[in-house]
């Protein structure tokens, strides 16, 4: 099929969008609400000209003969009256919010040049009277839930895009009330109570959903010359920093812009990932049932627990890669090095959101690569400066090859290889929810089985950042 | 005068609607016992086609070939849908057809879901009528006891079903696509199109949704023949049509009248007039999310026209005298429709909600220069960029009123 995109001929296969082709060929068309998968088609940034009516392209089909236009007077009309009328509805605290200069909102705000606004806000913090007179039945109802220990969500700078609807996997969330009233949120507004995969964290435009943590906190204590702070840093990660810093090229880079944050110790998390894996592959040697789950995976041990308890006992409970490294940290290390343990404070640094349900005591915080960048960002270091440095060799990886356990299926390859048994690996819910059916009607039956909830492992963690442009 | 023809009311006062005997005894299910015992699905279908008969909803996608495209499918279920989720301001007439003659509308969607190969139907009905549920549950069950609906119908292959489903009174669930959502149990919101619901609509099968007073109008094509019912009415749009004036008519109410007919044939002559002492100020055709017609577009007809500059729509007509304060009508619109938005897409959601805010500023007389501005912006991005015609709606009524009455709304005259 032959189409016509800015007057160019473009090949085009049946059933493709508009987007997608515009995307394959360089075309940028900014988007606010489409994800990986699911296209709504409901913000209406995206728009597109064919033979002069006006279309999303991001869930519109090419058809034959189309003559797509990406640019014009009336696309730029159409993006900038709807990005205003998005802008008034949200809550504009740009300098405090923790998604500043890390907002999709505001980027497209500054790209389409929006400078003059027509309308009059409807969540911004007004203080003149006559104003909040004007505002008076114009404050839409703000839902804000700090209920659990990972995630924290306002609807007041939530832009319904519904992107956490789309891409969450258990169907936690939807839109409450309508029109203009609209919120999205659980059902009766009752505290999230989920799996904790953080997906939604990392695909919010805004800062309506965000990680939750004390980062006023943890700065304190990283500049707190009396405490030594020790950084834990998940191979993961390494895949998705660059997103968040761009100056982080490499792991020495970062584990240098690591130590001028404050870290005083930084500590490849693989040393505990082999540790972990090695007490699994013992208790799979002694355990002579069949479908024991791996338990490397928070967020699918939290799956088990919830919504298939049947398999709770299947689980080897294994401690995380953390916690066995922060418990030799404050035993072992501290000992040696006689330092006390109470001044020790264990950061981990993870692609996982549900670490900080799971966390326990001997790790002290776990931040997300997003955290990260917030906490490098308000330090104000001149990044390009910093010297490159290296993992402290007190923990040191004696096999690189355990890293591949951030891999859907990575780490019950190692196991099965050391046991010389078959395995299954599962990855996202969807494989997840098939292979426990699967075993509740006895169709499989195999040694151990590895569930990972975010597609791919790890390195699509939860936790993880995301290239915005 | 000539005697006018009687289609959807020619019972309308002469039969009780809760008794099934007296509608048979009026002439009743006589089209099903024709469908059944001497015609085929495609010959019906054929009546249906050359009558030329188009919805009544207020689209006017000609019926039969919403119905055909259905009927080809060749997917083993297949649902069809009748729209009585009539929530436009100032529209009663499915309600009406409901009240006073409920077989009718059975007989029509029994014959509609034979010819497209249903199995299943569904009355999807406006959860406010709570008397009409009432009424189309004992009419069903009635039915159902005459062998009407059923395994086999009037002892023929033929079986179907009728369920009746009570939404919750959402103006959007009368669009196609949400009205599918919400009776699979979703967020009444629409879907994207295509696939059309001819397609893969309810539970992804093959559906054709039908309004109401659409499928009322079958039962008498398939009786008298579609080449009679192309004869009645304009050479466009073919039939009678329910219109529902309101507002300052002397006589207000349902009439059953040809299409075709000049609006100022239809206010004078049936309508009985302005009421006394008032003049004609503009009248708003098609309800809430209609256009306005002016003094000079008197004379123009009511039908339907894919060309025509105002859309005759449900056909509720509201007239407007000159006493009556633009400034409550437009907050009436624009209440009407920020309660309704789903909430969907980013130019309905914001931009009905701004519009009804800015009614209310100029009701209060507090409009500024930035309201001026916006008021375009709004009225233009709810035109051209809004994922259903809901947006399209909200801006019908409120682009006219600003275009023809400037002076009055931004009370320029004083």
């Amino acid at each position: 099929m032959k189409i016509k995109i800015n007057n160019k001929n473009y090949k085009a296969e049946d059933g493709e969008l508009i987007y997608d082709i515009c995307k394959r060929s360089g075309i940028n068309i900014p988007t606010l609400c489409s994800t990986p998968k699911v296209h709504e088609g409901v913000c209406w940034i995206c728009v597109v000209e064919n033979n002069g009516r006006l279309m999303t392209s991001c869930n519109t089909k090419v058809c034959d003969g189309m003559e797509i236009v990406t640019e014009s007077e009336k696309i730029a009309k159409a993006r900038r009256i709807n990005l205003e009328l998005l802008w008034a509805d949200h809550a504009g605290k740009c300098v405090t919010c923790k998604k500043n200069r890390r907002c999709e909102l505001q980027n497209l705000a500054e790209e389409q040049k929006i400078e003059n606004f027509h309308f009059i806000p409807r969540k911004e913090e007004m203080t003149g009277g006559e104003e909040l007179d004007l505002l008076k039945d114009n404050r839409s109802r703000v839902v804000v839930d700090e209920g659990n220990m990972a995630i924290s969500r306002t609807t007041e700078l939530c832009v319904e895009c519904r992107r956490c609807i789309n891409i969450c996997p258990t169907k936690e969330f939807g839109f409450n009330n309508r029109a203009g009233d609209v919120v999205v949120g659980t059902p009766y507004e009752k505290p999230l109570d989920c799996i904790f995969c953080g997906q939604c964290v990392k695909n919010c435009p805004t800062g309506a959903i965000t990680d939750k943590n004390d980062l006023q906190e943890i700065i304190e204590k990283l500049d707190d010359l009396k405490k030594m702070a020790i950084a834990l840093v998940d191979p993961a990660i390494l895949e998705t920093v660059a997103f968040e810093q761009e100056e982080i090229i490499s792991k020495e880079k970062l584990i240098g812009i690591l130590k001028a944050t404050g870290f005083e110790k930084v500590f490849d998390l693989g040393f505990g990932m082999e540790k972990m894996l090695e007490q699994m592959t013992e208790k799979v040697k002694i355990n002579g049932n069949n479908n024991l789950m791996l338990s490397h995976c928070s967020s699918f041990n939290l799956y088990i627990e919830k919504y298939h308890p049947q398999f709770k006992n299947n689980i080897i409970d294994v401690a995380n890669p953390d916690e066995l490294m922060a418990e030799i940290i404050k035993g072992e290390y501290a000992k040696k090095e006689k330092i006390n343990p109470q001044d020790i404070v264990v950061i981990s640094i993870s692609s996982c959101v549900s670490k900080k349900i799971k966390k326990s005591s001997n790790v002290d915080y776990v931040i997300t690569v997003r955290e990260l960048g917030r906490i490098i960002r308000q330090k104000n270091i001149k990044l390009k400066d910093i010297k490159e440095s290296y993992f402290g060799k007190e923990f040191a990886v004696k096999d690189e090859k355990v890293k591949n356990a951030i891999r859907a299926g990575g780490a019950s390859e190692i196991i099965a290889k050391k046991t010389k048994v078959k395995y299954i690996a599962a990855d996202g819910v969807v494989q997840i929810k098939k292979v426990l059916d699967d075993l509740s009607k006895n169709r499989i039956e195999t040694k151990i089985i590895e569930g990972m909830i975010c597609e791919g492992g790890c390195i699509n963690g939860g936790g993880q950042a995301r290239k915005l442009k | 005068m000539k005697k006018e023809i009687k289609i959807i009311t020619k019972n309308w006062g002469k039969i009780n609607p809760k008794n099934i005997d007296e509608y048979i005894a009026a002439g009743g299910y006589q089209a099903l016992f024709k469908f059944v015992k001497e015609m085929s699905p495609e010959s019906a279908l054929g009546e249906i086609k050359t009558s030329g008969l188009c919805g009544r909803g207020g689209a006017g996608f000609p019926a039969g070939q919403k119905l055909e495209c259905v009927a080809q499918e060749k997917s083993k279920e297949k649902y069809f849908i009748c729209n009585l989720d009539e929530s436009e301001p100032g529209t009663y007439k499915d309600r009406a057809i409901v009240d006073n003659d409920p077989h009718m509308l059975l007989e029509g969607i029994v014959i509609a879901s034979l010819i497209v190969g249903a199995k299943k139907a569904f009355i999807y009905i406006n959860g406010n009528y709570r008397k009409q549920i009432e009424i189309l549950e004992r009419a069903v069950e009635q039915a159902r006891k005459n062998v009407f609906i059923g395994q086999e119908i009037l002892h023929s292959k033929y079986a179907l079903d009728i369920e009746i489903f009570a939404g919750a009174g959402a103006y959007i669930c009368g669009e196609e696509t949400a009205l599918i959502n919400s009776i699979e149990g979703k967020r009444g919101e629409p879907r994207m199109r295509p696939p059309f619901p001819t397609q893969c609509g309810l539970f992804g099968q093959p559906t054709a949704v039908n309004n109401a007073e659409t499928i009322a109008n079958i039962p008498w094509i398939i009786e008298s023949g579609g080449a009679a019912y192309a004869k009645i009415g304009s050479k466009k749009s073919p039939g009678t049509k329910l219109f529902i004036v309101n507002g300052s008519a002397k006589n207000p109410g349902v009439v059953e009248l040809p299409l075709g007919i000049k609006l100022n044939d239809l206010l004078e002559k049936h309508a009985g007039g302005i009421q006394k002492g008032k003049e004609f100020w503009f009248a708003q055709i098609g309800g809430s999310s209609g256009r306005l017609a002016l003094e000079k577009d008197l004379s123009m007809k009511l039908e339907y026209d894919r060309e025509a500059k105002i859309p005759l729509g449900s056909g509720a007509i509201l007239v407007v005298d000159k006493t009556a304060d633009i400034h409550e009508l437009l907050l009436s619109w624009t209440s009407f429709f920020r309660r309704e938005s789903c909430g969907k897409c980013v130019p309905c959601r914001e931009g009905t909600f701004r519009l009804w805010e800015i009614a209310k500023r100029l009701k209060d007389g507090e409009i500024s220069e930035r309201d001026v501005a916006a008021i375009n912006d709004i009225l233009w991005t709810l035109n051209n960029t809004t994922f259903c015609p809901l947006g399209k709606f909200a801006a019908t009524a409120f682009s006219d009123a600003i275009s023809n009455f400037q002076k009055e709304i931004y009370k320029l005259s004083r």
